[in-house]
């Protein structure tokens, strides 16, 4: 249990050092964008786990964040108390949508969440303006309240805060990872009858999956809403959803750590790319393309993959003319 | 609400749905035979619109010969892409469908550079209406349904009845099967994706005269695309004619009761509908 | 495999020196840094696109004219501009590396409303002077004392436009109305009912489409049922007010056609075709090319066409003179200190591409933040933009 601990460590330690080393709001404001980030690709990664690509997941995130901005501005509730409410809307509304999109699977899977995820977004878009906003979305969200003598106004506030929910999901989806539980997934990722014929009830597996993840990413998005102030129906939909598969894959979906890699690495990458405009997405492509090409475990797996190589080439230097039927 | 006005709506929404279904083809023959969601396939729709416009509109080439060139050329552009990128990718769907995202930016991107970001006219190759009964139909129109019919059967007939497609539809069936059959599945995994990307390039290339072309307008045939594979059911041709004249009709008739905006929801509420009642789509397996 | 790391690798070192040379610059002794704002990729990439290229032309004036003089400082222009993609999340972060990375007080262009929105939580606070061309109402106000709007929107264009089409075409009684469903549509549709109704029109459609459609005879089949005298494809961008245009007269629509929030004449020429195009009204439109406007605007048209290889459209002037404008008034208070250009902003007029143009609009948003100039409305006769009436809104007559 080293390996996880010393991970969830990692992570604490250097976002508690951050603030340290810079306190300029820019730097801050991407590392909280990385932190929600990961706790979204994090809990993606829960059920890409159970071997599903959830496309409907952003806009979970979407339920929770519409979900508090309306209850803190239309009926006073505070930040405090709808961070938990926005959650559970998403993960409730995550169990209908859950059982529906999980009775098929592969392609079909995907292709239904998909479906879901705009029918949100265009709702968001396009019904209940008064309420939702509509397109012109929701503006003037607060930041959130005081809450035991601490004052969330500034950005390092809303910094700590994210890095505290991003610390505690986690730690969450980690131990899960190497739970009973963790294993379980994995196994129906494997092999989905394999499972089903042990005795594994896969469906409810998959569906505990899919509304945990909800959760985590109602979460998200209720941090989000309050963060941004702002909310507008395209900050759920296609282009962010997949910007959330991308940190996942390329970080590698095997480990646990995949996702943290890819999402910090990305998302810095983008920054420094963003004066680039259209090319910026031209280097992106290309980096996809070589990534998926030439690391297809995704980027954690490399370490491992150069020690493989190092091992054989070892081998072969001490048996240079080597059996040709070797392994 | 006049019987006219209705058929009218019906008349609109089936109209072009015979292109979308060229796009959906493409990109579930694709499917069928690589096990690949090709989420670039509107890029190479984009890149037969291209073509038209530089063929037809500047160059003067003539209408169906540039469709001719459409095709052809991004049906290879589509066998370069399978062989350089996509056929080390075989057997991992996850990575490919990341893969064809990046190809997505990279060609939106590329045409942004190499053509600009204003919409680019290309001129009617026809004009003129057809008015039977009260209803309205440009001939430029009638012409593109007509010629996507064509390539429709064309098609058809040639999985049905060629050597070539035989074997693409042996490798959708069962690969390991083919293989010992004596099938070359390379050549039939890039042919394949070839012939998928040519029907994209084609439909760019019969809509480009009616739409304009422009680096972005990719998105929405490959979304009509997808609504129409899974309500029609994968790897089924009928199906995706079906599935086609179901996602026209409903939007069509659909324009007219409630905002043109909210229209759009109605497809994918179609898709989740059909996936609870036939979990593999109408006529999946057909 | 070594190869492989060894290709990643320097994908990632090319990657961030072509950042690094990107954001390094030029090193002069006084440097004033303006940020620009907008959709770079995508859907919507011409608005920025238009927007950067209009700010490149006066930063590039202005520095081969030897720099900006600013009271006993010369200045040498530096423009940072980032793309947002149109998402109002990547609005506001991009936002926050202009105002703390880049430090830049001036951001002078940003298009699509829901990012405006996003991107005045970090200026505003930040007093960062913040101009844009997003027509939604909401982006100017008494609490947002920091930003302007640099083009004309629907609320000054819509009312004087459509006084113009009761004087001159009395047979235009019922009018139709289609937008695409965003903040700029929304509000344009808004505006126009409104000055419709307050002249006693008949609003015989008020319609919405989503962004990026392309077929429209399913909505158009169900407006011209309503048998309208005039359609105004009102807040439509110019490709799609081309296939609207286009698609109607297929389906045998002759009557009048306006194009209340008009951006580039020339694309909808392109794209609905010489027929479909004639007789378009359009109160925002600008004529680069016409003889009526004066030489430095065709001057303008000429120089950016050689340029870019494309003729500017309304969105890449507006942001030129929002550049003019914003740079004479750090002349006029002889300093870059935001507040002093605020007041030197509100204080007199500006001699501008457009003409004599002023900070008004107290009126409608509560704040002078709204740029006023004269309206040129046009008329698209035979293939070509003709310029037909001038119109003063009421700020500027005074």
């Amino acid at each position: 249990m080293s390996g996880p601990a010393a991970g969830v460590a990692l992570i604490a330690l250097t976002a508690a050092a951050l603030p340290l080393i810079t306190r300029d709001s820019y730097y801050l404001d991407v590392a909280t964008t990385i932190l929600m980030n990961l706790t979204l690709t994090m809990s993606f990664r829960l059920q890409i786990s159970t071997g599903q690509i959830n496309m409907a997941h952003i806009s979970f995130m979407g339920i929770g964040a519409y979900a508090s901005a309306l209850l803190v501005t239309r009926a006073g509730l505070s930040f405090w108390a709808t961070l938990w409410i926005g959650a559970l809307v998403a993960a409730s509304l995550a169990v209908p949508i859950g059982s529906i999109a999980l009775r098929v699977s592969g392609p079909y899977y995907f292709l239904i969440t998909f479906a879901f995820s705009e029918v949100v977004r265009l709702f968001f878009n396009n019904f209940f303006e008064g309420l939702f906003g509509g397109p012109s979305g929701l503006v003037g969200i607060p930041k959130p309240g005081r809450v035991l003598g601490l004052a969330f106004d500034s950005k390092l506030a809303l910094y700590g805060l994210m890095a505290v929910m991003c610390v505690v999901v986690v730690l969450a989806l980690v131990r899960l990872d190497y739970s009973r539980f963790g294993l379980t997934a994995g196994a129906i990722r494997q092999a989905d009858l394999v499972a089903e014929t042990l005795g594994v009830n896969v469906f409810r597996y998959k569906l505990t999956a899919f509304v945990l993840g909800s959760f985590v990413a109602g979460l998200a998005g209720v941090f989000f809403a309050h963060f941004r102030q702002v909310l507008h129906s395209s900050d759920f939909g296609l282009e962010p959803m997949v910007l959330l598969v991308v940190f996942t894959v390329i970080g590698g979906t095997g480990s646990v750590w995949g996702p943290a890699v890819g999402t910090i690495l990305m998302t810095i990458a983008s920054e420094l790319l963003r004066e680039l405009h259209h090319y910026e997405i031209l280097v992106f492509g290309a980096v996809l393309i070589l990534t998926m090409l030439f690391a297809p475990e995704g980027l954690v797996a490399l370490p491992s993959a150069a020690r493989r190589l190092l091992r054989r080439r070892r081998r072969q230097a001490t048996a240079p003319a080597g059996a040709g039927l070797a392994p | 609400m006049s019987i006219e006005l209705l058929v009218q709506a019906l008349l609109n929404g089936f109209g072009l749905a015979m292109v979308y279904v060229l796009v959906a083809l493409g990109l579930t023959l694709i499917f069928s035979i690589l096990e690949i969601i090709n989420f670039a396939h509107g890029e190479f729709y984009m890149l037969g619109g291209y073509i038209t416009y530089y063929a037809y509109a500047l160059f003067g080439l003539n209408y169906f010969a540039t469709l001719g060139l459409a095709i052809l050329t991004v049906g290879l552009a589509g066998v370069a892409a399978e062989r350089l990128i996509f056929h080390h990718l075989r057997g991992r769907a996850l990575n490919a469908f990341i893969v064809s995202l990046g190809l997505l930016w990279v060609m939106q991107a590329g045409a942004q550079l190499a053509f600009g970001v204003l919409d680019k006219p290309v001129p009617s190759a026809f004009s003129g209406v057809v008015r039977v009964f009260g209803l309205v139909m440009s001939v430029e129109r009638v012409v593109v349904t007509l010629s996507a019919i064509v390539l429709i059967a064309a098609l058809y007939l040639f999985l049905r009845w060629s050597r070539p497609g035989r074997a693409m539809r042996a490798v959708a069936q069962d690969p390991d099967a083919a293989a010992l059959q004596g099938v070359n599945i390379d050549a039939a995994s890039a042919l394949g994706f070839g012939v998928g990307c040519a029907l994209a390039g084609g439909a760019g290339g019969l809509l480009a005269p009616l739409f304009a072309v422009s680096p972005a307008m990719g998105a929405l045939p490959v979304v009509k695309a997808f609504i129409i594979i899974i309500v029609g059911g994968m790897g089924s041709l009928p199906g995706a004619v079906l599935g086609g004249l179901l996602l026209g009709g409903v939007e069509g008739l659909g324009a007219l009761f409630m905002g043109s905006a909210a229209v759009n929801i109605l497809g994918f509420l179609m898709v989740i509908v059909v996936l609870l009642v036939r979990p593999r789509g109408l006529l999946s397996g057909a | 495999m070594m190869r492989i790391r060894a290709s990643i690798a320097t994908i990632a070192m090319v990657a961030l020196v072509a950042a690094g040379i990107a954001t390094r610059g030029a090193a002069q002794d006084k440097t004033l840094t303006i940020g620009v704002l907008g959709p770079l990729s995508g859907g919507a990439a011409s608005y920025g696109v238009e927007l950067v290229r209009g700010a490149e032309m006066k930063a590039d004036e202005i520095n081969k004219a030897g720099g900006l003089k600013v009271g006993n400082d010369v200045y040498h222009i530096k423009l940072v501009s980032y793309d947002h993609k149109a998402l109002a999340a990547d609005a506001a972060t991009a936002a926050n590396k202009l105002v703390f990375q880049d430090k830049v007080k001036y951001i002078i262009g940003n298009a699509v409303g829901a990012t405006c929105n996003a991107v005045q939580t970090v200026t505003e606070p930040e007093k960062v002077l913040f101009s844009f061309v997003c027509w939604g109402t909401n982006n100017l106000g008494p609490d947002k004392p920091h930003s302007f709007r640099a083009m004309l929107s629907q609320w000054e264009v819509a009312e004087p436009f459509y006084r113009w089409v009761k004087e001159k075409h009395p047979a235009v009684k019922r009018v139709a109305l289609i937008s695409p469903n965003d903040t700029s549509g929304k509000d344009t549709n808004t505006a126009v009912v409104k000055a419709l109704k307050g002249l006693a029109f008949e609003v015989a459609a008020d319609e919405y489409y989503e962004r990026g459609t392309k077929d429209f005879y399913p909505i158009l089949t169900k407006m011209l049922a309503t048998q309208p005298d005039m359609l105004d494809v009102a807040a439509a961008p110019a490709g799609e007010a081309g296939l609207i245009l286009k698609q109607a007269r297929e389906l045998g629509f002759k009557g009048a056609k306006g194009w209340t929030a008009g951006t580039n004449p020339f694309t909808i020429i392109g794209v609905a075709g010489k027929d479909a195009a004639e007789g378009v009204w359009s109160p925002t439109n600008i004529n680069v090319k016409s003889d009526f406007v004066s030489p430095t605007v065709r001057r303008f048209g000429e120089e950016y066409e050689k340029r870019y290889k494309e003729v500017p459209g309304v969105i890449a002037v507006a942001n030129y003179a929002a550049f003019d404008v914003f740079t004479k008034a750090m002349q006029d208070a002889r300093s870059l200190d935001t507040d002093k250009v605020l007041a030197a902003l509100t204080q007199k007029p500006f001699d501008t591409v457009w003409g004599k143009l002023v900070l008004g609009g107290k009126e409608t948003y509560g704040i002078d933040r709204q740029f006023l100039y004269p309206v040129v409305i046009s008329e698209i006769r035979d293939g070509k933009v003709v310029d037909i009436a001038q119109v003063l809104p009421a700020a500027l007559k005074k």
